[in-house]
Parts: C-alpha cells; sequence; structure tokens
C-alpha cells in the first residue's frame, strides 16, 4: 500500500509531464528491449559488473515466482503454487539464480569497496549498500527457508537444488526446524515487502522504470534532437520553450530522471567531467530527480497552479548545463538507456529562448548565425572563396538542373582557413573522379546545428525551413556533406522540415569512389596515420569504416587509440562549445590530442572540421610536430598531382 | 572667390598636430585662409596657424569653451561664418571637432562630409570606404560653407605661412546655449589608450608560448605614442592574459593605423578583429601562417628575438 | 525617464548601387551593432528609473526589422519615419527628419550610437541636438541621472571626463559601455504586440528633402604595397620604416 502511494506520487509527476512522440516502430522498440534489457546488452559494456548485474537482474526475474509461493506458504505451510511448486526444473532454477544472485551481491561489494571505481563519486552510496542487503536477505532467506524445508523433508525435490541440499544439512530436521522453517518464511517477505516500500523513494524504482524507459529511447539516430516547433504568430503567453520547470519536462525526460541507477558509467566517459569541469551526466540526471521529486507531491496536488522552483541554478547551475559538448558518450554508456543529451538541451532552450541566459562570448555566433547566417559572421558572399584557383567547380543557380550531388561545404568549409583546405581537397577528388556534383554557394547557409544544440531553437527552425525550400526548389536528392554536424542534421533532422534528401558524408562517398577504382593511390601519404572518430559522424551515426577504409587505401600505415569507434572521446567543439570559453583542469581537445600523439602517429586524420581545428590548435599548443589532416586531404595527397 | 575656415583645436600645449594638417587642405584651394580657435591657448596658438598658413585667426581665450566642449563652439563658429561667409568650413574628423561640425550644419543648413582624405576645393572632396578598398569622389552641393572633416594623418602639416592676424573674438555665449558642463577629468596614464582607440595594436597570439612573453609587447608598446596591447583567442583561452585583450570574432574590433601580430596564425576568428588596420605587420616563424598573407609586412622569424629588437630600434632612433 | 533611441537600418553587406548610393532595399540588413549599446543603456536606465523607451528610425520598408529588434529587447514602442522621397537622405535631412520625429512627444533623453557602422559620419546626433535646443554629449560610457539632470562619463583619448547637464539631452553611446542584451524569443514574441507608428514626411511636416551631396565616381584603392615577406636582417628596419611611414612613432 505504501509502495503504492508513494510511487503515486512519482506517477503523478510522470502525468503531468509533456506528452513524449515514442511509440513508432514497435518492433525496433521491442528488439531493443529484448537486447537491452533482457540481454542486459549495455551493462556487458563492462565485462565484470555486467555479468555481476545479469546474474542479480535474471535471477530477479526468475526469482519473482517465489515470492507468490512464499506468500502461500506463510498462510499454510504446505500451500504451494500450482505446478511450480511442485516442478525440479524450477527448484533447480530458484537455487541456482539464488546463488548467481548471492555472487553479484558479492560481486557488487567487491567492485564498490575494494576496487572503488572513481564512477561512482557523487553516487548514493549509503543507498546502494542497503539495497544489496536487501537482496541479500531476500536471496538468502529463500535459501534458507528452502534448506529448512529440505530438513523438514517437505520439499518436493531436494537433490534438485543442490545449495539449498547442502544448507539443510544445517538443520537438525525437528521442532526448532520448523520454527526457523516459519521464520524463515516470513522473515523472506517481510524483507520483500519491506523492499517495495522502499523502492520508490530509492534509485532501485528503476528496476520498474528502467523497462519503459529503454523501450521509450529514441529510435533514430543519437544524434537527432526532437524539434519544438515554435509559431512567433502565436502569441500565447505560455508557449513552451525548454525545460524551465519539472512540469516542462516531458516523461520521457521525467522517466529518464526516475531510471537512473547513479552507477556512473555516464560520468566516466563524460569530456567534461574528465578534464575538471562542473558536469557529470550523473550528478545532472540525480540533481534534476531530487528535485522533481521533492516537488512531486506540489505537481500531483496543485496540478499547474503551483510555483515551482526553477531547474537551473536551483538543481543543477547554469555552467553545468552549458559545459556539455553533446558527445552522447553518456547516452552510449547508459544501461537504462536515459538520453542526458537531450535534457540537457532542453535545459539549454529555455535559459536562451525564455531567458537570453548564456555565455555571452556565443553571442557573436548566434548573431553571426541570425544575420549573416553563418557561425562566423562572415557574408554569404565569400562562401565561394575556397573555389579560387579551382577549375569547374559548379555553382548551382536558380532554375538550373540538380546535379548528382550537392556538395554541402558548411560554414567551416567556407569560412575556417584551415577547414577551407579540407573543402578543396574533397573538390579536387571528386573533380577527379568525374562526379557530377555542384556547391550552393551563397545560397548555401548555416544548417542551423551551433544554433540548435545552443537551445535556440527557432533560430534552427527558419534556417532549417528555409534550406529545405532552397534544397528542394532546387531538385536536389543527394548531398553530400564534409562535416559531421552538417550531415547529422541534414540526415537525421531536416526530414522533421519537409526536407528528405540522401544524405551521405564525404568519406562515404570518397570511399566508394575509392572502391569503384576511379582514385587510385599513388603514393602513399601521410606516414603512420591515427583516426580520431568524429562523435557526429561515429557514435551518433554509427559511421566508423568508411573513413578507415579511405585511409586503408592511401596511407602508409594505421594505428588505432585506445579510445575509438563508439568509445572516441570528443575534440570538444560540439553543444556549440566552439564558441564558448573552456574551463576545468585540462582542454578537451588537449587531452584527447595527447592521446592521439601517445600512438606514435605521424598524422592525426579527422573527418569533421572541428576536430581538425579543434586538433590542430592542440597540436600547436603542445608545440608538436605531429600532423592533422582530414582524410579527403589526405586522400588528395595520395591519388592527386 | 571666398575663403576657407579652418576650426582649429587648440590647449594650452598649442594647436594640435591635425589643425595644421587642416590648414595644409587648405593651402590647396588658393584662397585665403581663416583659423577659428577657441578656449584656453587660443591666442598663444595663433603664431603657430599662422606659420602653417591661417592668414586670419580669429580666437579667444575664454575657459567657457573648454567648460563646455561643444556648443558653446558652434555658437561663436557659427556667428563667424555668418559675418564673413567663408565658403568652406574645415574640421578634423575627431570627436569634439565633430560635435562642433554637426551643430555648425543646423545652423547652416549646408551639407557636410565627413571621413574625407582630401579635399581639392570647397566643393569637391575624396574618402576612402569599404576599409579602404574603395575611393569614392564627392560633389558638395547646396548652400555655403561646405563643411568637411578630414580624417587625421592624411596630409602632412606644412609650414610657409607668414604673420596671422589676430581678432580677438567675443565669447558671449548665452546661458542657455551652453549645453553639458564638465566637472571632472580624469586622466588614466598607467593604461594607455584603449585597445579601439589606439593607433597602434600590437597582439600577441600562441606563438608567445605564455604570459611572460607579453611583456616584451608590452616593451614594445611602451615605445610608441598611443600603443595598447592585445591578444588572439588562443592566448585569451591559455589564460595567459585577461579577456579584455582579445580580438577577434569573439572579442574587440579593432581598426588601428598599425597593427603588429606577433605570434598569431591569423585564422579568420582573428583576422576578422584587425583586417581594417590600415597597415599590418605580422611576425610569425611559421611560412605558411595565413596571417603573412594577409599582411602589409610579414616577417618569417623568432618574434622572442625580434619584437625587443624592434623595441630598440625604435628607441635608438627616437634618441637620435 | 523617458527615453528616445535613434537607431538605423544597415545594410548586412554594405554594397553600392550603379547611382552610387548604398544599397538599402532589398538586402539583407539588421539593427546598427552600434546603436545596440546606445539601447541597452535606455533598457537598464528605463528599468532602474522608470519611463518608456521608444525607438525611431528612418529607412525603407525593411527599416521596421530593425525597430522589431530593438523592441524585442525591450523598448515599448517604435516610430518608423519611411517615405520614398528620403532615398540617398544625407546627414542633414537624416538629421532635419529624426529631429522632427522626436520632437512630437516630450522625452527627458535621446540616445544614439556613435556613428553608423555603414557610414561613419557620426554628426546626426548633434544635428539633431541643435535643431531641437538641447545640449549634448557624445562617446558617453554611462549616465546617471541627478538632481534633476544627468551626470555623465564621456570617453576621452587619455581617460573619461565627468559632466553635469540638464535634461533633456542627447547622448551617443560607445562601443563597450554596456553589454547590449540578446533577445530572448520571448521578447521577440512580445515585440509583435507593441506599437510601431509609421510616419511620412508629411506626417512629420517636413517639405524639402533636397541631397546636396553626390559621388560622382567609385573607383579601386590604389592597391597596397602589400603582401610582403621578409626575413633575416632587413626584418627590424622594415618593421620600424613602417612605422615612421604610419606616423606612429
Amino acid at each position: 500500500m505504501l509502495f503504492w502511494r508513494r510511487a503515486g506520487a512519482r506517477l503523478d509527476v510522470l502525468r503531468s509531464a509533456r506528452p513524449a512522440a515514442r511509440t513508432d516502430d514497435p518492433a525496433a522498440r521491442t528488439r531493443r528491449e529484448l537486447a537491452d534489457v533482457f540481454g542486459q546488452r549495455k551493462l556487458f559494456q563492462k565485462a565484470v559488473p555486467g555479468l555481476m548485474h545479469a546474474f542479480i537482474f535474471w535471477g530477479f526475474l526468475v526469482l519473482l515466482p517465489t515470492i507468490f509461493e512464499a506468500m502461500l506458504a506463510a498462510i499454510d505451510r504446505d500451500w504451494t503454487l500450482p505446478y511450480l511448486g511442485h516442478a525440479a526444473w524450477f527448484a533447480f532454477l530458484q537455487d541456482l539464480f539464488a546463488t548467481l544472485v548471492i555472487v553479484g551481491v558479492f560481486t557488487a561489494f567487491l567492485i564498490r569497496k575494494v576496487q572503488r571505481p572513481d564512477r561512482f563519486r557523487g553516487s548514493h552510496m549509503e543507498e546502494a549498500d542497503l539495497i544489496l542487503l536487501l537482496i541479500l536477505g531476500i536471496v538468502s532467506t529463500l535459501l534458507l527457508w528452502n534448506a529448512t524445508r529440505i530438513a523438514l523433508g517437505i520439499a518436493d525435490h531436494p537433490t534438485a537444488a543442490p545449495v539449498a541440499d547442502a544448507l539443510s544439512s544445517l538443520f537438525a530436521g525437528g521442532t526448532g526446524t520448523e520454527v526457523l522453517e516459519r521464520v524463515f518464511v516470513w522473515a523472506h517477505l517481510l524483507l520483500v515487502f519491506g523492499f517495495l516500500t522502499y523502492l520508490p523513494k530509492s534509485k532501485h524504482l528503476h528496476i520498474i522504470t528502467a523497462a519503459p524507459n529503454v523501450y521509450l529511447a529514441k529510435n533514430q539516430p543519437r544524434g537527432y534532437l526532437e524539434p519544438l516547433r515554435i509559431d512567433l504568430a502565436s502569441a500565447d503567453a505560455d508557449v513552451h520553450l525548454g525545460a524551465a520547470v519539472a512540469t516542462d519536462l516531458s516523461r520521457k525526460e521525467v522517466l529518464d530522471l526516475f531510471s537512473c541507477t547513479e552507477c556512473g558509467r555516464c560520468q566516466e566517459v563524460c569530456p567534461a567531467w574528465n578534464t575538471g569541469k562542473a558536469l557529470s551526466p550523473k550528478l545532472l540526471i540525480m540533481d534534476l530527480r531530487d528535485q522533481v521529486a521533492a516537488e512531486a507531491p506540489l505537481i500531483a496536488s496543485a496540478a499547474g497552479t503551483v510555483e515551482l522552483q526553477p531547474l537551473v541554478p536551483n538543481a543543477v547551475e547554469d555552467q553545468v548545463v552549458w559545459d556539455c559538448v553533446t558527445c552522447g558518450a553518456c547516452v552510449r554508456e547508459c544501461p537504462v538507456d536515459i538520453e542526458h543529451v537531450d535534457t540537457i538541451v532542453d535545459l539549454r532552450r529555455n535559459l536562451v529562448m525564455a531567458e537570453s541566459r548564456f555565455p555571452r562570448e556565443a553571442e557573436a555566433m548566434l548573431r553571426g548565425v541570425e544575420q549573416q547566417e553563418n557561425p562566423w559572421g562572415q557574408p554569404a558572399s565569400a562562401r565561394t572563396e575556397w573555389t579560387s584557383g579551382l577549375d569547374g567547380i559548379r555553382i548551382l543557380e536558380p532554375g538550373d538542373p540538380p546535379p548528382e550531388y550537392l556538395f554541402w561545404v558548411g560554414c567551416a568549409g567556407a569560412f575556417d582557413e584551415r577547414a577551407k583546405q579540407t573543402t578543396r581537397s574533397i573538390a579536387r577528388l571528386l573533380a577527379a573522379a568525374g562526379v557530377d556534383f555542384a556547391i550552393l554557394g551563397a545560397r548555401e547557409r548555416c544548417t542551423g546545428d551551433p544554433a540548435r544544440r545552443m537551445g535556440h531553437e527557432y533560430l534552427f527552425q527558419m534556417l532549417a525551413e528555409a534550406n529545405v525550400e532552397t534544397l528542394s526548389g532546387a531538385g536536389v536528392t543527394t548531398i553530400v556533406a564534409s562535416c559531421a554536424h552538417c550531415f547529422n542534421t541534414l540526415a537525421n533532422e531536416y526530414p522533421d522540415y519537409g526536407g528528405s534528401y540522401e544524405v551521405i558524408h564525404h568519406t562515404e562517398l570518397l570511399s566508394r569512389l575509392q572502391r569503384d577504382g576511379l582514385l587510385p593511390a599513388k603514393r602513399p601519404a601521410g606516414g603512420m596515420v591515427t583516426y580520431h572518430d568524429a562523435c557526429y559522424l561515429g557514435r551518433h551515426n554509427g559511421r566508423y569504416d568508411a573513413p578507415r577504409d579511405v585511409l586503408a587505401g592511401a596511407v602508409r600505415a594505421t594505428r588505432e587509440m585506445e579510445r575509438n569507434r563508439e568509445r572516441s572521446f570528443c575534440c570538444g567543439a560540439g553543444g556549440a562549445r566552439m564558441w564558448m570559453e573552456e574551463g576545468g583542469d585540462a582542454r578537451i581537445n588537449d587531452t584527447r590530442f595527447a592521446e592521439a600523439e601517445a600512438t606514435g602517429a605521424d598524422t592525426v586524420a579527422t573527418a569533421c572540421p572541428y576536430c581538425f581545428v579543434m586538433l590542430d590548435d592542440a597540436a600547436k599548443a603542445a608545440g608538436s610536430a605531429t600532423r592533422v589532416a582530414d582524410v579527403a586531404t589526405l586522400l588528395a595527397e595520395s591519388t592527386l598531382d | 572667390m571666398g575663403d576657407a575656415f579652418v576650426y582649429a583645436e587648440v590647449s594650452a600645449e598649442g594647436p594640435k598636430p591635425v589643425a595644421l594638417e587642416l590648414l595644409a587642405h587648405a593651402r590647396g584651394f588658393g584662397m585665403p585662409v581663416a583659423a577659428v580657435a577657441l578656449g584656453p591657448g587660443a591666442t598663444d596658438s595663433a603664431r603657430a596657424l599662422g606659420e602653417h598658413g591661417a592668414g586670419t585667426v580669429y580666437a579667444s581665450d575664454d575657459p567657457v569653451f573648454a567648460d563646455h566642449p561643444d556648443r558653446p563652439a558652434a555658437h561663436v563658429l557659427a556667428g563667424l561664418v555668418a559675418d564673413h561667409a567663408p565658403d568652406v568650413v574645415l574640421f578634423a574628423q575627431t570627436y569634439d571637432s565633430r560635435d562642433v561640425a554637426g551643430r555648425l550644419q543646423a545652423r547652416t543648413g549646408s551639407t557636410l562630409m565627413a571621413n574625407a582624405t582630401a579635399v581639392s576645393d570647397p566643393r569637391h572632396a575624396r574618402a576612402e570606404i569599404f576599409g579602404g578598398t574603395q575611393v569614392v569622389e564627392v560633389e558638395l552641393d547646396g548652400p555655403s560653407p561646405t563643411i568637411v572633416l578630414l580624417r587625421p594623418k592624411s596630409i602632412a602639416a606644412e609650414r610657409g605661412g607668414g604673420d596671422a592676424e589676430v581678432v580677438e573674438v567675443d565669447a558671449d555665449v548665452p546661458d542657455d546655449v551652453r549645453g553639458a558642463r564638465v566637472v571632472e577629468r580624469h586622466e588614466e596614464q598607467a593604461s594607455g589608450p584603449r585597445l579601439e582607440d589606439a593607433k597602434v595594436v600590437i597582439a600577441g597570439g600562441r606563438g608567445l608560448g605564455g604570459p611572460d612573453a607579453f611583456a616584451l609587447l608590452d616593451e614594445l608598446a611602451a615605445s610608441i605614442d598611443g600603443a595598447a596591447v592585445g591578444a588572439s583567442r588562443a592566448a585569451v583561452d591559455a589564460g595567459w592574459v585577461p579577456y579584455s585583450y582579445q580580438i577577434g570574432q569573439t572579442g574587440k574590433t579593432v581598426k588601428p593605423e598599425v597593427y603588429v601580430a606577433a605570434g598569431i596564425s591569423g585564422a579568420l576568428q582573428h583576422a576578422v578583429g584587425m583586417k581594417g588596420a590600415r597597415r599590418i605587420v605580422a611576425i610569425n616563424k611559421d611560412p605558411d601562417a595565413p596571417i603573412l598573407a594577409m599582411a602589409d609586412l610579414g616577417v618569417v622569424g623568432d618574434l622572442f628575438q625580434l619584437v625587443p629588437a624592434i623595441t630598440e630600434e625604435i628607441r635608438r632612433r627616437r634618441g637620435s | 525617464m523617458d527615453v528616445v533611441v535613434c537607431t538605423k537600418y544597415v545594410p548586412t553587406e554594405t554594397t553600392l548601387g550603379p547611382d552610387h548610393l548604398v544599397v538599402r532595399s532589398g538586402v539583407d540588413g539588421m539593427l546598427d551593432p552600434g546603436d545596440e549599446y546606445g539601447l541597452e543603456l535606455a533598457l537598464q536606465l528605463t528599468e532602474r528609473h522608470g519611463g518608456e523607451v521608444a525607438v525611431v528610425s528612418m529607412g525603407p520598408g525593411e527599416a521596421g526589422t530593425a525597430i522589431q529588434r530593438a523592441l524585442a529587447m525591450g523598448a515599448q514602442r517604435g516610430i518608423h519615419v519611411v517615405d520614398p522621397a528620403l532615398r540617398g537622405a544625407d546627414a542633414l535631412v537624416t538629421s532635419r527628419v529624426l529631429a522632427a520625429a522626436i520632437g512630437r512627444a516630450p522625452f527627458d533623453l535621446v540616445v544614439a550610437g556613435v556613428e553608423s557602422t555603414d557610414g561613419y559620419t557620426g554628426t546626426v546626433p548633434v544635428t539633431v541636438a541643435e535643431l531641437l535646443g538641447l545640449p549634448s554629449v557624445t562617446a558617453i560610457r554611462s549616465l546617471e541621472p541627478s538632481d534633476g539632470g544627468a551626470r555623465i562619463e564621456r570617453m576621452t583619448e587619455g581617460g573619461f571626463d565627468v559632466y553635469e547637464t540638464p535634461l533633456p539631452v542627447v547622448v551617443t553611446v560607445t562601443a563597450g559601455a554596456v553589454e547590449p542584451r540578446y533577445p530572448s524569443l520571448k521578447g521577440i514574441m512580445q515585440a509583435k504586440q507593441k506599437p510601431i507608428e509609421r510616419a511620412s514626411l508629411a506626417d512629420l511636416g517636413i517639405d524639402d528633402v533636397t541631397t546636396t551631396q553626390r559621388v560622382t565616381s567609385v573607383s579601386d584603392a590604389p592597391a597596397k604595397q602589400g603582401g610582403e615577406v621578409v626575413q633575416g636582417d632587413e626584418a627590424v628596419p622594415r618593421i620600424v620604416d613602417l612605422l615612421a611611414e604610419a606616423k606612429v612613432i
């Protein structure tokens, strides 16, 4: 009863939260549910803790019926579940999984008390200890109860439960044991019910929330953000502009908060946390959860009329929200599919659009995007400066027939001196391979990615709508993007605005051309090369192989960094942080560059202009001789004259 | 043929250099030139003004012109203009002169051209626009006198006049025309000019390697009047200098006479903050640094040697 | 304190048309960034001392977006003077128009930027002051009402001077004096509800708008003797020569 009352408060928060559209493609969702929840897939990203948790989780599932068994037997010693209560195989499973759970609990204690991984910093360890002890108690009492029943001779298949059988020799079998049998079954039930009442107030609520949370996770690639349609014409004072207070959060976001187990796997991989910034994805979720939980009674009772505290800065400080590079490493690690990045962006949306409260230095970028339609604030006419000296770059004018490939140059590739090198390499390679491509030139606008990641959803919306009009109006069907951020936005986010195109990254196209023999290597380039996976190409979109294939056919040798592919460590520019000042103990780009340099590589290859600039800056800061270059440039050096 | 007026800014130290330049501009008209000098130091400045081409100097040393910087001067000047009907009045493109010129325009209803770099006669002047990449010739119509504001350092002052006739001007300025009053003056000696206003900006970048090297730039700045030290984003991000030093996209935009970039690569982010400088000198050890391509004078070399050497050389030339 | 802020709509990229006039219509434009400092100062003053901020702008139809932005930042109302006869208007005409528009309602303070970023003339505010018979202080960095007047800090070459002036007064605000706020989306939405009065020359009672300046030719400036790269021994003398040539030493 207590359980329902307490859980009810949390349920009310869910009910009051904004609805989230997360029911598309049930098949994919079910597949994920099976793999991640039943298969414990993400937990196994760490082998031993994964096994530990799997034992406990599967044990929990298998042992569920035993609660009912115990309830029945508590009333009458001879009552039990029909069929299951008499099945030898079930007795065996009980025994096996109860033992595995114990092994799991001890392993958990070993990890937490002896190994003491840093990811638990900030987590509520006492709460976890209590839960583990409760689980141990529940399972031990179950085994001991079974043991006493065997000793009393009332168990159906004593030998089917070897551990309980072995324990049964502790008990003489007389009246003492009969009493103990009652003691154990009641103790077991008391522990179970005590556990249930404790559940809603603890992080162990995840056993109820995790499964739906996984089901409701995004089906789209992780780099996708859900749109927030803003209609300026609606003079609605109450228009939703992001998450300011607890009731602004969507149901998925609230469920996220209640699913967190404080495991800290997200914290462990966060580039901000790892370089001494205030942001820890785990602490962010915990802090938001604590505020929402504290306000739950208010929300439930007053529904809409109550004054809630703003989440920023009460639950989390402004700086924590801005420290995020939106790399998604946290989301990737989370065993219960919490989508930290989405929540952070939602908080940013309110800060930027409703309160205009954001790091001042980012204002120049927003103004540039707003007024000149690029973060550099450069005139649109300068977008074609990189073409000087190159022949045959077709600029698509209104009314021209569309090319096979629309080469989306992006703002970095047009305005940043270093990135222009990449643009030129790509153009030269495409021309050499005889590809039919064209650029939009001055008609290109920022895709809006930096504005969106900063939380300025309205600015993004305007750009998306305008760009779709240009692209669709020009009859474009296939786009090749040279920037990982442009790629992600064009491919995953523009369909929401009516723009569905086939979007590929430049490394994919180059890889195809290479495979088709259109770009034969003439010489090896770059020496020994290590490839840095861009977050928005790799982890957010699962594209790891094309750049590697290109390099394999162009450079002398390659070597991987330890943190590669989906475990790649961000360059530090994402989440619009390229335009913000960085604090903390170390800089994210310096940290990543040091890792790259430690491979002994001569060249660090990148596939995104932001990664390129950040790592190149780091190389210069370190006074390093290691070169940083885009995959395309290396291919060009290998194949072109 | 009428005459030309020159509004000469004066102080206890004499005429401001730009006033003498204005006289040089007016010399080309081939008409009598009268200087109007209002404020403390005016009569003492008459000699220098005469030597540089003024035939007449209308002067008043009344402190009202110093205490109330624009309205009284405009009032008196307007009176002189009404009495003597010059064809043109030349002003310097400075904050103080500009205020007087603007008020004069309201009284005379005549045309005003700013940022001119040359004026061939009272009805024709020239200016540069778009960051100095385009030159426009402008014809000045409307009633006399035309008002032209000339940029400092657009011409060299020339001696070659004689004695000027000094005409004492009655500074009878009614109370309601006095306007705002100066009550305090604060000279900030130590900090030097603000970056945005400095004639010379010396900026350091990542190539400096650390905060200590900025002392070299400070030394160089100290050897040049009106020089300020700035930095690229890289140096600020590295924590070597405060954010107020930052020049570039997310910092200040400066348009000095000379911009000296030491150890700065010249990425666009920085370039947008300084490419309006009239002259750019860049020192970098990397021959491929983009800034070398945009500099008027690029130097491939070690700034740790070059910067002190430049300071030395400036002091040496000064000394001699 | 009721404040009127003068704002200019400037093209995002300044270009000259075939008639040598700055192209203002049919191109992207924005509120002159220099004006934002004055606007911010005005907003802060009224937030501290009460009163209204009205924005005045003279420009083609598109100039309304500059006023919208000012309203989004927090100004209460706008006045947009638009008239085809004003095309190519010079500083004097602009001053007369602004003075007429401003003079129609009572005010305590007129604020403008130091100079526009597309023209750099910088005299319109003081001409307006003279036409309205008001005192002025340019290049200010702070203003506080005091004793029925105002106490103002004005930037000078070597530091700053403090002025006292009766109200009303016309001031121009230097870049960097205050940090202009970034309009929030809420501000943008609220701006749509705020009144913008459109006025023509007839409404202001002005009939003579003859421009008295004409650009007769535009040509490329002589190519800079730039792009030279030197090394070694000649570096230092060359640099110092350049400094001397620029007349900074």
